[in-house]
């Protein structure tokens, strides 16, 4: 899938046909689960209970006041550590920098866990981390990193020459944050707080654990309390929707933000230094979300895990969730590479799947999983399948999947694409090679680091996964994240720390991988080709 | 070694003639420049030679070989063409000698690494062949890419701007190695370049383009002596030109007169008259407004009736502030304007 020759080949009309035929097939994937939410919440809206419009009002108004909250704490705490760790100079400033995106590593229900054992019966905390307010602590200790990464290119990206020529034009260093460095910057900052609250929309099993009404945990008592499928369906439209005009407002403010790139000089960004006053000041600040966000669960997860290992009780779902995982990151790899490559090479149908596989990015699990099944329902009354045995169930499930995670796995196989140029395909070509020695010489040693990330990234996605797999697994077939689930709304927190600890580890290693090119954001230190 | 034969090709993208009825010919083992402006077509020649391009009229042939025709392009890698690409095109993760010794799989894995090795040799780099690209210099990689090529045994090799990445006192010595390992190979090339001095001293033939069409084409001494056109004439050279009717078999330009015996009397007629040929020595006749070295010469600005001339003279040449000008026939061109 990944050739260049079939990215730099000379114009000829099979290869295009290929390659669109491809992209349709790719954009059908991702977009028929969010389609078939949608078509049906519209054509069969007729069965709404009157208990419908009261959950669909609760699950809004939880939803909408968890992202004020939640993306409210996430902005301030990730736009205010970016500008310190970008534009000021303080003793471990270069730790902070990578340290600040560890809580990444952890979903949101995972810290949920993590903060109720804290504050259980034989926790430290002192402050009970519940309801509302313990679920936006949650949130915004635990999606930060989503504000504080775009910001921190945003200010990256500022040209050291457009500072200092605000300097030269009489502002004070003060100034210069306030009129220059920050309006540059809020494009980036929006893109950020908008893919946070995104986050927050979609998050299952924190909303769930802090006994919270959202539209997320109402689809799931639509459908498995009150048996209400046409209810769930309508408020996975409403989810749904939301999430597309978050995806929109998302590009849109990360469009603008590249106008902030419109020096073409660099050069070291100038940090002011901090006084020691101000220093421990930055210094506590940048600790506090690292600690809350990622090492306080992490510690008292793995101190759990240690009194309390239920190897035995874990081994099958781990099996589940390394099989599911790793199968579902191979398909949906294969789906990435299918839509990066169409992106490239078919101009309308390329830029369909790009959006297809965006939107499905932006669903909520528990939204795709809604469409994969009213997509089975469809294929049962056309009669073309029976029952939804444990086979079928699979496949739907990793249908999710792909359909979910695809737009993760482009970015960086586009990235490895970019190194493909048509030089190299044309310069294999005048030394005789054929379009397989091409392929297995140039093409795929070069994408191969980029197709690796993009492996990892995928299979460490699916395996945090909750909703959706809680939904469409198959009888009794546990993954780490459904049996975390299951203890947990047992209240067996103890037992919930071991698959919770595998979680949150297995998390760590595609945020270990993005820190490495974390410094390379600025055009100026990006090694000579 | 082979000869490249195109005869009438075209080659348009979207409305954009790129080749516009070229007919052109390398010959065996010799080397043609393709000299012309950023635009002008040449680095098209190239690509439609290696058949990365195709032809939408005309054919291209190497010997008896028809490789181009229109709706027949026969794939490139089976036209033993070899290139050097404008930015070497190395290949990222393969090092100098497995760059070198892509192009030779038809060999067993010995011989190969002995011809890749044997290669870098020449080019003078057999210390850095376990290097990767971006571990060696611009002049380096030029070097390796020009192995790559070779290695293979081509028919004919393409050479895209190879020194256009260099600074000024590489360029020259690299140019000069070049030169030699094509002469001993014996390979016949087509090589692009927009600098007419590179194109004077690598080319035995030299084939001037502008806008898609071959202006002329010819040994580098005939095209520099004999202009087809004043285009032709500037792609070798910085020229003075100026417009007037032929009157008694010559232009009478402010400097002085142009012979125009071929032109009718009364007709319009551009003459062409290169820098170098402007002879200036102390005297009346035009005023001077700069001088301005120019390595081992002097570049004056001269002006009579309100007409600015270029002279580039020898460096150091004492000047009052008039010279008389003597246009020395050699460099002095006249052309029919009408055309």
């Amino acid at each position: 899938m990944i050739n260049a020759g079939v990215l730099a080949a000379p114009k000829q009309s099979w290869r295009i046909d290929g390659v669109a035929l491809v992209a349709a097939l790719a954009t059908l994937i991702c977009a028929a689960p969010a389609l078939a939410v949608l078509g049906l919440a519209l054509t069969r809206a007729d069965t709404g209970a009157a208990f419908g419009g009261d959950l669909l009002r609760d699950g809004a108004i939880g939803t909408v006041s968890l992202m004020l909250a939640g993306g409210g704490g996430a902005v301030l705490f990730g736009a205010a550590a970016a500008w310190l760790v970008s534009l000021c100079r303080f003793p471990g400033r270069g730790v902070f920098e990578w340290m600040l995106v560890l809580p990444l590593a952890a979903p949101s229900y995972i810290l949920a866990y993590a903060y109720a054992s804290l504050t259980w019966a034989g926790g430290v905390s002192p402050v009970p981390v519940s309801g509302f307010w313990g679920a936006a602590f949650v949130y915004a200790v635990g999606l930060y990193p989503y504000v504080y990464l775009a910001a921190r290119a945003a200010f990256a990206s500022q040209s050291s020459c457009t500072l200092e020529a605000a300097r030269t034009l009489g502002a004070k260093p003060g100034h210069v944050f306030w009129r220059v460095a920050l309006p540059l910057a809020r494009p980036g900052i929006a893109a950020g707080g908008a893919l946070a609250m995104m986050e927050i929309a979609a998050d299952y099993g924190a909303a769930h654990h802090f006994g919270l009404t959202t539209l997320s945990t109402a689809i799931f008592r639509a459908w498995y309390a009150h048996g209400a499928p046409s209810v769930a369906l309508q408020i996975s439209a409403v989810l749904l929707l939301g999430a597309i005009v978050f995806l929109v407002l998302e590009r849109r403010a990360r469009g603008r933000a590249s106008y902030a790139g419109g020096s073409t000089r660099w050069r070291p960004l100038p940090r002011y230094q901090l006084d020691p006053l101000a220093s421990a000041a930055a210094i506590v600040f940048c600790t506090a979300p690292i600690v809350f966000g990622a090492l306080l669960p992490l510690a008292w997860l793995g101190r759990l895990a240690i009194l309390h290992a239920n190897v035995e009780d874990v081994a099958g779902p781990f099996m589940n969730s390394m099989l599911l995982s790793g199968g579902g990151a191979l398909t949906t790899l294969a789906l990435a590479a299918a839509i990066a490559v169409a992106a490239r090479r078919a101009a309308g149908l390329g830029k369909a799947s790009l959006y297809a596989a965006a939107m499905g990015y932006a669903a909520p699990g528990a939204v795709i999983a809604m469409g994969a099944l009213a997509l089975f329902g469809l294929a049962r009354e056309a009669g073309w399948v029976g029952g939804f045995g444990a086979n079928f169930a699979l496949i739907a499930l990793i249908w999710s999947y792909a359909a979910r995670f695809a737009s993760a796995g482009v970015q960086p196989i586009d990235a490895g694409l970019a190194r493909l140029s048509k030089g190299l395909d044309a310069s294999a070509r005048t030394l005789g090679a054929g379009p397989w020695r091409r392929f297995a010489r140039i093409d795929l040693p070069i994408a191969a680091p980029s197709l690796a990330a993009a492996a990892l990234i995928l299979f460490v996605e699916i395996l945090k996964e909750l909703p959706a797999t809680l939904i469409l697994r198959p009888f009794d077939f546990d993954t780490l994240a459904v049996k975390a689930y299951a203890y947990a709304s047992d209240e067996r927190l103890l037992e919930a720390a071991t698959p919770a600890l595998l979680i949150f580890v297995a998390g760590l290693a595609p945020i270990l991988l993005l820190t490495r090119g974390i410094g390379e954001a600025r055009p100026g230190q990006r090694a000579r080709q | 070694m082979s000869v490249v034969a195109l005869s009438h090709v075209r080659r348009a993208y979207g409305g954009v003639r790129a080749l516009d009825d070229v007919s052109l010919t390398a010959p065996e083992a010799q080397v043609l420049a393709l000299l012309g402006p950023s635009g002008s077509g040449k680095s098209t020649i190239l690509r439609v030679i290696a058949g990365l391009e195709p032809v939408d009229a005309g054919e291209i042939r190497i010997g008896d070989e028809l490789l181009s025709a229109p709706g027949r392009t026969a794939p490139t890698e089976e036209r033993r063409v070899g290139m050097v690409f404008q930015d070497y095109a190395l290949f990222p993760h393969l090092t100098a000698d497995a760059n070198v010794a892509f192009g030779l799989d038809k060999l067993s894995r010995a011989e190969r690494d002995a011809t890749a090795l044997k290669w870098l040799d020449r080019v003078g780099l057999k210390q850095r062949a376990a290097a990767y690209p971006h571990e060696l210099s611009g002049g380096e990689q030029q070097r390796v890419a020009l192995a790559r090529a070779l290695a293979p045994a081509p028919r004919a090799v393409l050479l895209d701007e190879p020194f256009s990445g260099l600074d000024a006192a590489l360029r020259a010595e690299l140019r000069d190695a070049t030169l030699a390992t094509l002469m001993e190979t014996r390979t016949t090339t087509l090589f692009v370049t927009h600098d007419a001095e590179d194109a004077l001293q690598i080319a035995d033939r030299l084939a001037i383009m502008k806008a898609g069409k071959l202006l002329q084409e010819g040994a580098p001494r005939q095209a520099y002596d004999f202009p087809a056109s004043v285009d032709a004439a500037a792609a070798l050279g910085p020229v003075n030109v100026f417009t007037g009717r032929v009157a008694h078999g010559a232009v009478a330009t402010p400097f002085g007169s142009v012979k125009a015996a071929h032109l009718p009397d009364g007709s319009s007629a551009q003459a062409a008259v290169r820098a170098e040929a402007l002879a200036l020595r102390p005297g009346e006749g035009a005023r001077v407004l700069s001088v301005r070295p120019h390595g081992a010469h002097d570049v004056v600005r001269i002006e009579a009736g309100g007409v600015v001339w270029r002279a580039l003279i020898p460096a150091r040449t004492p000047l009052g502030e008039t010279v008389a000008v003597e246009i020395q026939p050699a460099g002095a061109f006249s052309f029919s304007a009408s055309s």
